[in-house]
Order: C-alpha cells, then sequence, then structure tokens
C-alpha cells in the first residue's frame, strides 16, 4: 500500500501541495485528480523521489520511501507528465538502457522488451531514433520502460497523453489488468470520462489541499450528482466555463 | 558614428533584425546551451583568444626580420609567414565552417517555427546568411587586428617606396578575406548541392560524416602539406602539382600578385585563386538559392520518422550492465549530438595536430632514430587533451529534462555510477590516445625505452583521469555547463603558463630517466603512487558522495519579470 501522511511541498514558502494525506491499496486503481496546477504533478515527483518533500511522510509497504531508497525505486514505474526522453537515442537502446539502469539481466530484458514494443506496435520503428517519433510513440516508450521490471508501485500521470483511440483503449484494459494482479496503480488524469471507468476510487486536489478521497460511488450518492465530472465541477472548478468561453470569444472579436 | 550605425540598422526590416540576431547567437551550435550561459561573452573570449594569436603572429614576424640579416633569408622568411598567414586564416575559417555546420541552411526547427509566420523564404536567407557573415567577420578581423598592419608595414618597408605598405595593406586584407570567403562559400556550395540532390533523410545522414571529414581535411592539410615558400621550392618542377592542389599556395600567389611580387611564371597560381573564388562564390550563391526554394518544401514534406540503419545493431560488451548502460550511453551521445562532437572534435584537433606533425616528421625520415625529448612532450600534451577535452565534453548535457529517467533508476550507490564514468574516461580517452602514442613511437629506438615511454603515458592518463573526476559525480551528459561562464582567456593561459612548462619539466626529466634503469624505475613509482593516490582519494569521497543532476529544480517561484 502507498500511503501519504500530512504531506506538503512550499516553493519559496508558497504551499503547491499543503496536508495531503490519502493512500493508494493494491488491487485497485486510484484516480489522482485536479485542475492544471493544484499539486498532482508535484505528488507525483514527491512520490518517486524526484523532488523533496517539504513536509509529511511517504510509505510504501508501511516503509519510509527515504529510508532504502534504492529498494524502494526497484518496485517503482513512473510514466511522467512530459514525454521528456534521451532523443537522439533509438527506441531500443533506450529501453536496453533503462534495463540495464534497472540491473535486469539481458536474457530477461531482451524479450521483454522485444514483446512490449510489438505489443505496442513500436517493433518496426525500434530502431529509429527517438527524435522522430511522434508524441504517442514516446509515451508507449515510456509506459513499456515503466513496465518491463514488473513494478508493484505504478505511477501513472496523465499516460493517454498523445494516444490514439486503440492504444488508449489498450492501456486502459492494462491498467485494471495490473490493479487485477495485485499492483498498486495511481493515476492522474484529465480525462474524466477514463477515470470513471477505470478507477475505483478517486483523490482530488484544488489549490494543493485535499478536497475529496473516496469511492466514485459514494461521492455520487453522497453529492447527489449523476457524474464525476459534475462531482470535479463542483469541488474543483471555480469558474463559471460557459461565461468564460464567451468572454473569451468577445475578446478575439473586439 | 554609434547613432549613424544605429539609425542605418533601425532602417532594415523589423522582421530580418530579429531573426539576424536569433541566428547570431545559433551560428555556432549553441542549442545545448543553457538559456543563462552568456553568449557574447562567450563568443568575446574566443575572439580575445584570436586577438592573441595575432599579436603572436606580429611579434614573430617582428622578431624574425629583426634577427635575420642575410636580404636571401629575410625575402624567404617573409614568404614563409606570408603563406603561414594565409594557411592560419583557411584554418580558422575552415574550423569556422565545421562548427556552425548547416548553420546557413534551413533546419526542422527554422521551417516549422517559420513557415506559419508571415516572414519570406528570402528574408531567413539573408539573416542567415549576414549572421554567419558576421561571425565570419569577426574570426577574420580579430586574426588579423594586429598582424593585419604589421605585416604589411615590414613587408611595405622591403619594398623601398611610400606607396609599399598600402600596397601591401590592401594585397593583404584583399587575400586574407578572398581566401576565407573561397572556403567558407566552397563548403557552401558542397553542403547546398548535396542537399539539393540527395533524399533528405540520406543528407542528414552524409551531413555528419561530410563534417568530420571536412575537420579532418582542414587539419591534415594544414599541418602535412610541406612548406614550398623558398624561390626555388616554388620554382621545382616536382612541386608544380602540390603547389596547383592547395589554396592556401594560390592565394599566396595572389597575395605577391596584388602587392607586385609575383614572378611572372608563378601568375597562373594566382588565375587559380581567382577563378577558385568566382566559382565558390557562385555556387554558393546558386546553391543557397535553390535550397530556399526547394529544401524548405523538402524538409516539411519529409516524414518525421526516419528508419534505423537496418538489421545490425552489434553491441561490445563493457562489463556490467551499468558500466555497458553508460559507456554506450557515451559513445551514442558523442557520434549522434552535433554538439558533443564538434566540442570533442576540437580537443582532437590539437591531438591530431601533434600526431600529424610527428607522422609528417617520421614518414620525411625513413630510419629509426632515438625516443627524442620532444616526442615524449608531445604524447604527454596528447594525452592531457584527450582526457580534459573529453571531462569537458561530459560536462556538456544532452537532456537535461530526460535526465529523470536515470534517478528514477539509480538502484546502485554512487560509487558504482563514478566508476562507471571512470570507465568511460579511460576507454574513449587514455586509450585511444595511448594506442595513436604507440603506434607514433613505432619508428623509434631502442624498443625498451618506447615501452617504458608507454609505461609512463599510460600511468600519466590514470592520473589526469583521477583529476578529472575530482569532485565530479555526475554521469556523463547529464549536466549542465555553461559555456559563457567560463573563462577561456584564462584556461588559454593557463594551459601555457602550467600544462606546458609542467611537460617540458615532465619529458626531460623522463627522458633523463631512460637511460638510467633505477632512476626510471623510481620515476615510474612516483607515477603510480600518484595515480593510485587519487584513485585512492576519489574512491573514498565516492562512498560518501550523492550523484547529482543539474535538472533539479531550484526551489523558488521564477517571475517572468513582465511588469518592469
Amino acid at each position: 500500500m502507498l500511503e501519504l501522511r500530512h504531506v506538503s511541498k512550499r516553493f519559496s514558502g508558497i504551499a503547491a501541495v499543503d496536508d495531503v494525506s490519502f493512500s493508494a491499496r493494491p488491487g485497485e486503481v486510484t484516480g489522482y485528480l485536479g485542475p492544471n496546477g493544484s499539486g498532482k504533478s508535484t505528488t507525483m515527483k514527491m512520490i518517486t523521489g524526484l523532488i523533496e518533500m517539504s513536509a509529511g511522510q511517504i510509505l510504501f509497504e508501511g516503509k519510509l520511501i527515504q529510508d532504502d531508497p534504492m529498494v524502494y525505486k526497484r518496485r517503482l514505474g513512473y510514466v511522467p507528465e512530459e514525454p521528456y526522453l534521451y532523443t537522439h537515442l533509438s527506441g531500443a537502446e533506450y529501453l536496453t538502457m533503462v534495463a540495464q539502469l534497472r540491473n535486469l539481466p539481458a536474457k530477461q530484458a531482451t524479450p521483454r522488451i522485444d514483446g512490449m514494443l510489438r505489443l505496442f506496435s513500436l517493433h518496426d520503428d525500434r530502431h529509429a531514433s527517438i527524435s522522430g517519433y511522434s508524441k504517442g510513440m514516446r509515451q508507449k516508450v515510456l509506459l513499456i520502460a515503466a513496465l518491463m521490471h514488473n513494478p508493484k508501485l505504478i505511477l501513472l500521470d496523465e499516460p493517454f497523453s498523445g494516444l490514439d483511440v486503440a492504444s488508449s483503449l489498450v492501456l486502459r484494459s492494462l491498467i485494471q489488468e495490473l490493479a487485477a494482479r495485485g499492483k498498486v496503480v495511481l493515476f492522474s488524469s484529465h480525462e474524466l470520462d477514463t477515470v470513471e471507468r477505470i478507477c475505483s476510487r478517486v483523490v482530488i486536489l484544488h489549490h494543493g489541499k485535499l478536497v475529496a478521497d473516496d469511492s466514485i460511488e459514494h461521492l455520487r450518492s453522497l453529492m447527489e450528482l449523476p457524474t464525476l465530472e459534475k462531482i470535479f465541477s463542483q469541488l474543483a472548478v471555480e469558474q463559471d466555463t460557459e461565461s468564460m468561453a464567451r468572454q473569451i470569444a468577445d475578446l478575439i472579436h473586439a | 558614428m554609434h547613432d549613424l550605425i544605429q539609425k542605418l540598422i533601425e532602417r532594415l526590416p523589423l522582421d530580418f533584425r530579429i531573426l539576424h540576431r536569433q541566428f547570431l547567437l545559433r551560428v555556432i551550435d549553441l542549442e545545448a546551451l543553457s538559456i543563462q550561459a552568456d553568449v557574447t561573452g562567450f563568443l568575446g573570449q574566443f575572439a580575445g583568444v584570436l586577438i592573441m594569436l595575432s599579436i603572436v603572429h606580429s611579434v614573430v614576424m617582428y622578431v624574425g626580420l629583426e634577427s635575420i640579416q642575410d636580404p636571401d633569408a629575410r625575402y624567404a622568411f617573409c614568404l614563409h609567414m606570408q603563406h603561414y598567414l594565409i594557411a592560419t586564416m583557411i584554418l580558422v575559417t575552415g574550423l569556422f565552417t565545421v562548427i556552425s555546420w548547416d548553420a546557413t541552411f534551413p533546419d526542422r526547427r527554422d521551417v516549422m517555427v517559420l513557415s506559419p509566420l508571415p516572414v519570406a523564404p528570402r528574408t531567413i536567407l539573408f539573416a542567415k546568411l549576414s549572421a554567419s557573415a558576421s561571425v565570419l567577420g569577426l574570426s577574420i578581423l580579430t586574426l588579423n587586428c594586429m598582424s593585419g598592419l604589421v605585416v604589411p608595414f615590414l613587408l611595405g618597408m622591403l619594398h623601398n617606396s611610400s606607396w609599399g605598405f598600402y600596397q601591401c595593406l590592401v594585397a593583404y586584407w584583399f587575400t586574407i578575406v578572398a581566401a576565407s570567403a573561397f572556403l567558407y562559400c566552397s563548403v557552401l556550395t558542397i553542403q547546398g548541392f548535396t542537399a539539393l540532390l540527395l533524399p533528405r533523410r540520406i543528407f542528414l545522414r552524409l551531413s555528419a560524416l561530410l563534417q568530420l571529414a571536412a575537420f579532418g581535411l582542414f587539419l591534415g592539410v594544414y599541418y602535412l602539406q610541406p612548406s614550398l615558400t623558398t624561390p626555388a621550392a616554388l620554382a621545382t618542377p616536382q612541386n608544380q602539382w602540390l603547389l596547383a592542389c592547395s589554396p592556401s599556395y594560390w592565394f599566396f600567389a595572389l597575395f605577391n600578385q596584388l602587392n607586385g611580387t609575383l614572378p611572372s611564371q608563378l601568375f597562373w597560381l594566382a588565375s587559380r585563386a581567382w577563378l577558385g573564388l568566382a566559382l565558390a562564390l557562385c555556387g554558393a550563391a546558386v546553391s543557397l538559392l535553390l535550397c530556399y526554394m526547394r529544401t524548405m518544401k523538402k524538409t516539411v514534406e519529409e516524414p518525421d520518422l526516419v528508419p534505423g540503419a537496418g538489421s545490425f545493431h552489434f553491441v561490445p560488451s563493457f562489463g556490467s550492465s551499468l558500466h555497458a548502460a553508460i559507456a554506450l550511453f557515451c559513445i551514442r551521445s558523442l557520434t549522434r549530438s552535433r554538439q558533443h562532437r564538434v566540442a570533442f572534435a576540437f580537443y582532437l584537433a590539437l591531438v591530431f595536430a601533434i600526431a600529424l606533425s610527428w607522422l609528417r616528421s617520421e614518414l620525411a625520415n625513413a630510419a629509426p632514430s632515438a625516443l627524442p625529448s620532444d616526442f615524449l612532450m608531445s604524447s604527454f600534451m596528447m594525452m592531457t587533451f584527450a582526457v580534459f577535452g573529453l571531462r569537458s565534453v561530459f560536462a556538456l548535457p544532452i537532456s537535461l529534462t530526460a535526465n529523470w529517467v536515470l534517478r528514477t533508476t539509480q538502484l546502485r550507490p554512487s560509487q558504482v555510477y563514478i566508476a562507471a564514468t571512470r570507465g568511460a574516461l579511460l576507454l574513449f580517452a587514455v586509450v585511444p590516445a595511448w594506442l595513436l602514442a604507440g603506434v607514433l613511437s613505432l619508428s623509434f629506438r631502442p624498443a625498451s625505452h618506447v615501452a617504458d615511454h608507454l609505461l609512463i603515458l599510460a600511468l600519466l592518463g590514470w592520473i589526469l583521469s583521477e583529476l578529472c573526476l575530482i569532485g565530479f559525480y555526475k554521469v556523463p551528459f547529464t549536466c549542465s555547463y555553461l559555456p559563457g561562464k567560463s573563462n577561456i582567456q584564462l584556461v588559454f593561459w593557463a594551459f601555457f603558463i602550467v600544462c606546458l612548462p609542467l611537460a617540458v619539466w615532465l619529458s626531460s626529466a623522463e627522458h633523463d630517466a631512460l637511460n638510467q634503469p633505477f632512476k626510471f624505475a623510481g620515476f615510474a613509482i612516483v607515477f603510480f603512487g600518484i595515480a593510485f593516490g587519487l584513485f585512492d582519494y576519489n574512491r573514498f569521497h565516492a562512498k560518501s558522495a550523492v550523484l547529482y543532476f543539474e535538472e533539479i529544480p531550484e526551489e523558488v517561484i521564477t517571475t517572468l519579470g513582465l511588469n518592469a
């Protein structure tokens, strides 16, 4: 189980994440939602260890992640928000490098990489430079890199970004399958329909603070709202969206 | 004057001025520089080095002429200096073309960013040309700022007429600019027609090879072409073929023609310079125009995805998986990133310049000779340039934003990463420099002295590698280096004041020790002791080191400063 206890992150005194506590359990997909700038990616980066917390504790399987970061990283798979890769490498080279960094034996890594490249329809382009890859192809490389070592904790920050319809459907099923096999999946996305379909629980963040942490079913009945979109709008959207759209159009025509 | 220039600049179209400014900063491949790098400072420091070279040339010319009394010897010295200055200008221009490779042509980024904007291709063309011309002009001006006055003055005195200086001044500057323009335009012509004739994906691959080939050619010609600047050598029939093929001799003849000192039997050589210049200028103009009309479209139409190099993908073994990952990352970064390739090529240029000089003297001497002290010093310098060169290239980032993968996959202690970096430094700098020195020393005898020297050289390589690793708790190519923040002048003078005398002293001491086995054993033990001591020091500190990646964001909120 992944557990966040009173986690905060301050940049020059300004709280990007403010006293956030929640947990993500094995066997379920936890959706992590919030508007732009609400602190989702900052939380993800704190969970991966890429940035340090200002306060609080993060525990995985009951142990603080900073106690033995190397053991923790061995169990972690992470897909970042932006597909930043070493673009001078080919897809196959990048994945082989990640496997080597993860100390996966070549006999184990090669068939996994090869198989996943085929399943993600990247095999034909595996020797092409990543600089020529589309956003969706880069996203697939990130997914393979995050999953190739069979991690226990999977952090997915906007994993559907740039993926085509078919790949999105595959990924949606894959996330559910991984959770069913006992993985802890924390999944951040703006696609509320997808979140509603695959997540059993959602954590909603607004201005760095936790505003909801419950199952979707329970939230629906509690707030008497039919969809996650409505729930999200009520909890985390401050503006009148239609009025805002009108104002933008008026500004363009002025 | 300043106001007049300002007004003239303001009369230029705004889009041209903006693009010129943008391209000016990108003439030298600065893609990987941080936005905080002081680019103008960086260029200014290079200009400073060229100015210093100009001063050195002037002093050598003045002192040389003052010390030679024999008129024939003075004349031969003058001819030699004329050719040397022209050849050096051609080399500097050549190196500039290598650094700014493809900078005059529209790249994919230009096309993608500028095509949707209302900017005419001709504006992009002229802005790129003017940016390249500005930097090239600055190189010409700085390299000749002193010698461009002193040399005509000294040569003009030999004329014995009051107009001699002015004639020589015009001839000198015209020749220098013409030689530079000839080479720059020749390279543009070749690049342009290659881009036009070949499919873009093949052109991109070939372009990288052409860049390295050009680099080797410029350097090889400069160091290997014999000096034929005595009147007798210029007249010898066997040398005519070489003179006919060497552009530096064409422009040497052109200078003397303009100066009124060219013997009539060498007029054909000056004609080659005129013809070459005309062809290069026309070729560059045509190829550039065609490129901007055709290649820009090609760039957009070309698919993004370039297929890989086929089914053959040989990957050598480098030991543990981490060593292999870092070694392969180094090879791929050095060979595929233009910026890293060119930056490393500059240090390699120094290594090969020394190697080529020795190769030239070895080719001239058929019989094996005793191991000279100069060779020992040269090999020390080769090793120094190779190791420090690779270390400085290691500090150039390949993609700071992609470093997250190294941080999230760090499953081993930092000392293992630092050991892998040491391995890469030894493998890609020490071993090649050592092998090169070994090959060059094949013609020296006795073999035992050569073997002894190679042992010392290997130990020196180890020492230098360990020195480079002090405090370097980083994976190669993952940290940001700000070239504008480094002090090239300081490095330049530190080299002359510290490294060069040290290499001279070391070579002299080693040369003495080679004939005395006990002294040599002591010498080798000291070297080994220093190397091992440094190794142990680095290993000890690596145990508590934390790998440093410079993409870690500073804990501040950066303002855009738009309120000012």
